[in-house]
């Protein structure tokens, strides 16, 4: 007995060293795993980073503007209405070739004028519309740089490739080179990107129309699908009686969450532009297709969490004499509500960066004017990002991966909002 | 803002006749001898005195706005001049938008004729009468169902059941919109789709082994005749997805393990949300990823051990898609593990098991129905999955199962054909409302199969 | 209870605001259509938007055919003003906008789009005829015998000796496109006429019924085609029309690889895959010459000048398209027209030339300013 006893033990023993080596193994593929989703993020966000950071920086240059009357057409008695019709664009022309006397011939001419953005000319006359006493002078003035120039400012564009192969020629380059030694250049902050809509140059782009119209349309987004999604949610998990229109309501909703998004952008076409007549290219038709899409995402989450809650709570109130209503609006919801925030913002930040189904009721649009209202055409934030990588200037590229990097802040700060409320939650 | 007046007004009346219920209930029920004697808390009667002011109120209020514009367009319209009115409706249309731009002052007064200055004063009368008659009958449906309720207030009222039957009718409403956004998306692509399957037959389309929509595009040109059948499609959508999965199901499931039953509950606590940003990055960057990294990574690495591989290869476009769907898969079996009750782990480890085999041999087990419902979920999902395959499968419709070969998914095919240049009603737009249709089935079967093995196997470890 | 009492104030404020959603006069113009047109159009628009009063117009990207057919749907504010196009109306899209009561339409051609063929700056540029073009992307191509034989060629060297030996690999727009209807007719159509068999098909008129059938059975093709063909498109074919559908088909046996609309995607795969050649429109050429290099088709390279002239054969015609009952009823139609048609933008030294449009000649260029001035009326 006692040998068989021993015998057993000794087995164990063997058996041991080999079930912890694969405890340890099984551990490992673990912590590999989470380390394989922790270098996908990291690679991820690396190129995005590196490719968007030079796009928060603007080059200038400082050009002595002569706001010569002739070249203007106009004096300094003129109304604002003629300033604004006058030509601002000759006398930077002229400015630039008085700074560079030598420039003769036509074609180093039209380069010269390339080094600066077409955006200086309605900044200046802003400026002389603001100041009439302006004309006539002469003064030196920041003008912002032409994307390209400013891209070889920033040391994107190496004068290694032969000439013909990029948009920066030679002489341009010893222009820049002569302006930089001199002190003629700066960089600052690009507000503009953070200030402006969109724009075609990209000096000038910016993603303020896009950001309030991903605003606009998540707020419509939020006040449909919040309230419908946890009442939904209320219904099925507490009130719906187990039949055949109950299972269709459930498995609705579960197909819903996996209907491709784009097939929402038909329904809204179809539906909200088509039928009801509502404006194209509307944060408000935009909000209602989200609304829909998210909702199935919210009703799940919200399910889930008002499960989790603990029975004895409804058993209570119920127990008191509290009616079913009560119950769960005083009792179920309070405590179910981190989880169903924690849902709701997922759901949100799901329909932050969505697209596709946008595509369909015009907000794949051009917006420069930020929208006021959710009626006002408007586009959204991952739109922009796709509109700019279609772009062939290649100053684009750097927008994008910024306009990139603004929506995952947005994302990463609403993700930060559900630990903070997850957190809360598993306190409790 | 006018609107947003009478809507706060309404609101307000709603929490006046609030307040003048609960007051006089809690009268009654003094009067009576105790808030006892009445059937339902004073707040029940103040509810009720609210519903009854606010929902009728708020009918006639978005009744009033459905028609406010359509009654003032006819009225303004009706005094025209003849010779305006001898347009056409179109052009009467436009010609009546100006009126409203010139009396909302966005357009130029100096553009427009006489009798459009004269309209659009018109216009704005009519409209500031409709605004004033709209809060004057909103109050006044408010006031008189606040009243009434108010009225009927007695202590045998049954003011609760009242309210909660209200409030149960809300909440399945809500519930319902769900079967509704259903019947909006089948019956907008339907129509189109039926209009397809009269040019293409239903049998070629789901069957046929060939998808190449080269149809003209113009008239006078003729062009290859376009093939339709949905099989290379579905194969395509199904590989890519195959090695998604691959990918993201044991990642993310030994994620969601290791962060379940092993990590500390502070290293969870910031490891799970940050692994949830993968599934936050937009898709278009997905996109370029696997474009322009990936696909030609896999390519060199595959030519340098003699493969050939097709620079748009599904695996490099399912590899990618399986790294956005991981926090998917983490998420939902993090979720399901965690709900395993404690007692079957605590017996399994009582029993001198590691922890690794309770994890295997007690709570995979435990857990795979919901597992296996989660894992359908990301199926569809990663059917659905448009922007990635656009960018990087390409739109090369091959029948193949080979991951290293170039194929094509439904959602692309949708967009590209609804995006392009060809004109609406041919075939090939058409065939966008098809895969629509179809796709819209294949999750619907996928969500049934899932829904019916969490149902059946899920209630025994409850 | 506070809390609650806070949150349903804001909720019932913000559900207030969303509730003013009311009929307003629409006072911007609205523009929908291709995607080719839209980085010209957009550049027209901003300029209009940034020097005039009126507002910028609305520029949304919903493909030719999408857009044609939310133009033609019928007059009203809520209906685009201005479509773009980078094909011609079709007749039968023409019909609908007369029926939806879209009678007079303005046609104003832009100028053109260049197509290039391109690769890697890390591989030597290719010298191409639109026959090597041919006999690389049609789906069938005459075999030794005559007889159309699926197409054999893996290599550039199995077409032209002068070629280099590297897999025939080219990434392209997908049928829905018009980039890709353009290079099919002008590329692929035109090297197959290289071809004595097919280009002596193709001139064959309709009544030629035996030397059709003839020609046809030269080819190896089954004799029922040209029966079914005649069904199907309800009358008796052309010699071009049967060339049309030998000569415009793609293969699709993975050398031509349908790569979506991006064209910056396929710049950027490019070269990421030297091997690899790519059609796409000249703009994204002409921005990415650091990147990727044009091939020279009939000894003729892609330039701004050999593409105006005429010399490179491979270009398609832009066009938008003006409701002419919209105008002086929207603001800013007329003006935005003609800044678009003006020297300044269209005009061989304009802004949009600069960002790769391809130039009307100086007569044309007249013709379409003053037919934009009198909104001369399309007819078909």
């Amino acid at each position: 007995m006692s040998k068989d006893a021993f015998k057993n033990t000794e087995l164990i023993q063997a058996s041991l060293k080999k079930r912890y080596a694969r405890e340890r193994r099984f551990q490992l593929f673990g912590k590999l795993a989470v380390l394989l989703g922790f270098v996908f993020l990291f690679i991820l966000l690396f190129d995005i980073v590196s490719k968007g950071t030079p796009a928060f920086t603007q080059k200038q240059l400082q050009i002595a503007v002569d706001f010569d009357p002739d070249k203007l057409g106009v004096d300094a008695s003129a109304s604002a209405e003629q300033l604004r019709q006058a030509n601002f664009n000759a006398v930077i022309k002229s400015s630039l070739r008085d700074m560079f006397p030598e420039v003769t011939s036509r074609g180093d001419k039209k380069r010269l004028y390339r080094l600066v953005s077409i955006g200086a000319e309605y900044a200046l006359r802003d400026r002389v519309i603001e100041d009439p006493s302006l004309i006539g002078q002469r003064k030196d003035f920041w003008l912002l740089a032409h994307s390209e120039a400013a891209g070889y400012l920033k040391g994107q564009i190496s004068r290694e490739l032969p000439e013909v192969e990029r948009k920066v020629k030679d002489i341009q380059m010893d222009w820049l080179d002569q302006l930089r030694d001199k002190g003629l250049t700066k960089s600052s902050f690009n507000t503009l990107f953070f200030l402006e809509g969109d724009s075609r140059e990209p000096e000038l782009a910016g993603i303020r129309a896009a950001l309030q119209g991903s605003f606009f349309t998540l707020v419509v987004t939020f006040l449909l699908a919040f309230p419908i999604g946890v009442f939904a949610a209320v219904y099925l998990e507490e009130f719906a009686p187990r039949n055949r229109i109950t299972d269709l309501i459930e498995i609705n909703i579960n197909n819903l969450a996996a209907v491709p998004s784009i097939v929402f952008g038909l329904l809204g076409l179809a539906v909200f532009i088509n039928f009801f007549e509502l404006p194209r290219s509307a944060p408000l038709v935009g909000g209602i297709v989200l609304s829909l899409m998210t909702l199935p995402t919210i009703i799940i989450t919200s399910r889930a969490s008002i499960q989790a809650v603990s029975p004895s709570i409804r058993e209570a109130a119920l127990g008191v004499g509290a009616s079913k209503i009560q119950t769960v609006f005083h009792h179920v919801l309070p405590v179910a509500m981190p989880g169903i925030l924690t849902g709701s913002i997922i759901g949100m930040a799901q329909a932050l960066g969505e697209s596709a189904p946008l595509l369909m009721i015009g907000m794949v649009a051009f917006i420069m004017e930020v929208p006021g209202g959710v009626t006002d055409p408007s586009t959204v934030l991952p739109v922009q990002i796709f509109l700019w990588a279609d772009s062939p200037e290649r100053g684009f590229t750097e927008k994008t991966s910024a306009a990139i990097m603004v929506l995952m802040g947005f994302l990463i700060v609403m993700n930060a909002l559900a630990i903070y409320l997850r957190r809360r939650f598993e306190v409790k | 803002m006018q609107t947003s007046t009478v809507f706060l007004t309404l609101v307000a009346l709603c929490a006046v006749s609030f307040f003048i219920g609960r007051h006089k209930s809690r009268l009654i029920g003094m009067a009576g001898g105790g808030l006892q004697t009445l059937h339902s808390l004073p707040v029940h009667y103040g509810y009720m005195a609210a519903l009854w002011a606010g929902l009728p109120a708020l009918l006639v209020f978005i009744v009033w706005l459905g028609v406010e514009a359509p009654v003032i367009r006819n009225l303004v319209i009706a005094e025209l001049p003849a010779e305006v009115l001898a347009l056409s409706l179109d052009e009467l249309g436009l010609y009546y938008n100006q009126v409203v731009g010139v009396a909302l002052g966005s357009v130029d007064v100096g553009v427009v004729d006489a009798n459009q200055v004269t309209a659009a004063h018109r216009y704005n009368e009519l409209l500031t009468a409709s605004r004033g008659l709209k809060m004057l009958l909103v109050s006044l449906v408010a006031v008189i169902g606040g009243l009434l309720a108010v009225m009927r207030v007695k202590p045998d009222l049954r003011a609760r059941n009242h309210v909660e039957d209200i409030f149960t009718w809300v909440l399945f409403a809500c519930s319902s919109i769900a079967v509704f956004t259903t019947l909006g998306i089948v019956l907008s692509v339907l129509f189109e789709a039926v209009r397809f399957f009269q040019v293409i037959p239903m049998n070629d389309f789901l069957f046929g082994l060939q998808w190449s929509p080269q149809m003209a595009i113009r008239a006078d040109q003729v062009g290859a005749s376009g093939s339709f059948g949905f099989i290379p499609l579905l194969v395509g959508t199904l590989l890519i997805s195959m090695v998604a999965m691959l990918i993201a199901v044991p990642i993310g499931l030994m994620s969601a393990i290791y962060l379940s039953e092993y990590a500390s509950r502070r290293f969870r606590a910031v490891t799970k949300p940050v692994l949830e940003i993968l599934a936050g990055v937009p898709t278009v960057v997905y996109g370029f990823f696997a474009a322009l990294t990936v696909a030609p990574f896999i390519r060199n690495l595959g030519e340098s051990i003699g493969l050939s591989v097709a620079s748009e290869s599904a695996l490099a476009a399912g590899l990618v898609m399986g790294i956005m769907i991981i926090p998917f898969v983490m998420s939902l079996s993090d979720d399901i593990i965690s709900a395993v009750p404690n007692t079957l782990r605590e017996a399994s480890l009582g029993m001198g098991a590691t922890m690794s085999e309770t994890i295997r041999k007690v709570l995979l087990p435990a857990a795979l129905p919901g597992i296996v419902g989660g894992i359908l979920l990301a199926v569809s999902r990663a059917i659905g999955e448009t922007m990635i395959v656009v960018m990087a499968a390409g739109l090369s419709a091959k029948l193949t199962i080979n991951p290293l070969e170039a194929v094509t998914t439904i959602t692309v095919q949708i967009v590209t054909l609804l995006v392009g240049d060809q004109e609406f009603d041919s075939p090939k737009t058409l065939a966008a409302f098809a895969l629509g249709l179809v796709l819209f089935f294949v999750t619907l079967l996928l969500n049934v199969i899932a829904l019916y093995v969490v149902r059946k196997y899920r209630e025994q470890y409850e | 209870m506070k809390k609650h009492v806070l949150g349903a104030i804001v909720l019932t404020v913000g559900l207030g605001n969303l509730a003013v959603a009311q009929a307003q006069g629409r006072d911007n113009v609205s523009i929908v259509g291709s995607s080719t047109v839209y980085p010209f159009a957009t550049v027209v628009a901003e300029r209009f938007g940034r020097s005039t009063d009126f507002k910028a117009p609305k520029i949304e990207s919903t493909g030719s055919g999408g857009g044609l057919k939310l133009f033609c749907k019928g007059l009203g504010a809520n209906t685009p003003d201005i479509t773009n196009s980078s094909r011609r109306i079709k007749k039968s899209e023409y019909d609908q906008c007369q029926e939806n009561g879209v009678t007079d339409v303005v046609e104003v051609l832009v100028g053109f789009d260049g197509i290039a063929i391109a690769n890697s700056r890390q591989a030597p540029q290719l010298t191409l005829s639109l026959q090597d073009l041919y006999l690389a992307l049609a789906k069938d191509v005459p075999g030794p015998d005559g007889k159309l034989i699926p197409n054999p060629n893996k290599t550039w060297k199995d077409i032209n000796p002068a070629l280099p030996a590297s897999t025939i690999e080219v990434l392209g727009p997908p049928p829905t496109s018009g980039t890709r209807d353009a290079f099919a007719e002008l590329a692929l159509g035109g090297g197959a006429q290289a071809i004595p068999a097919l280009k002596s098909l193709r001139e064959l008129g309709a009544d030629q019924v035996d030397e059709i059938k003839a020609a046809v059975a030269a080819l190896g093709i089954p004799e029922g085609f040209y029966q079914s063909y005649s069904q199907s498109s309800g009358k008796a074919p052309k010699g071009k029309d049967i060339f049309k559908a030998i000569a415009y088909s793609v293969r699709e046996d993975g050398a031509y690889i349908e790569a979506g609309e991006n064209d910056n995607l396929i710049v950027q795969k490019l070269e990421a895959n030297p091997n690899a050649l790519g059609i796409f429109g000249f703009s994204f050429l002409d921005e990415n010459g650091d990147k990727v290099q044009g091939s020279l088709i009939n000894g003729v390279e892609p330039s701004f000048d050999s593409i105006a002239d005429g010399d490179y054969p491979v270009s398609r015609p832009l066009y938008f398209y003006i409701k002419s009952a919209h105008v002086g009823r929207i603001p800013g139609i007329r003006e935005y027209a003609i800044e678009f048609a003006s020297d300044r933008a269209m005009g061989e030294d304009g802004y949009l030339t600069e960002r790769g449009l391809i130039p009307l000649d100086e007569v044309e260029l007249k013709q379409v300013q003053a037919d934009v001035a009198s909104l001369k009326r399309l007819e078909m």
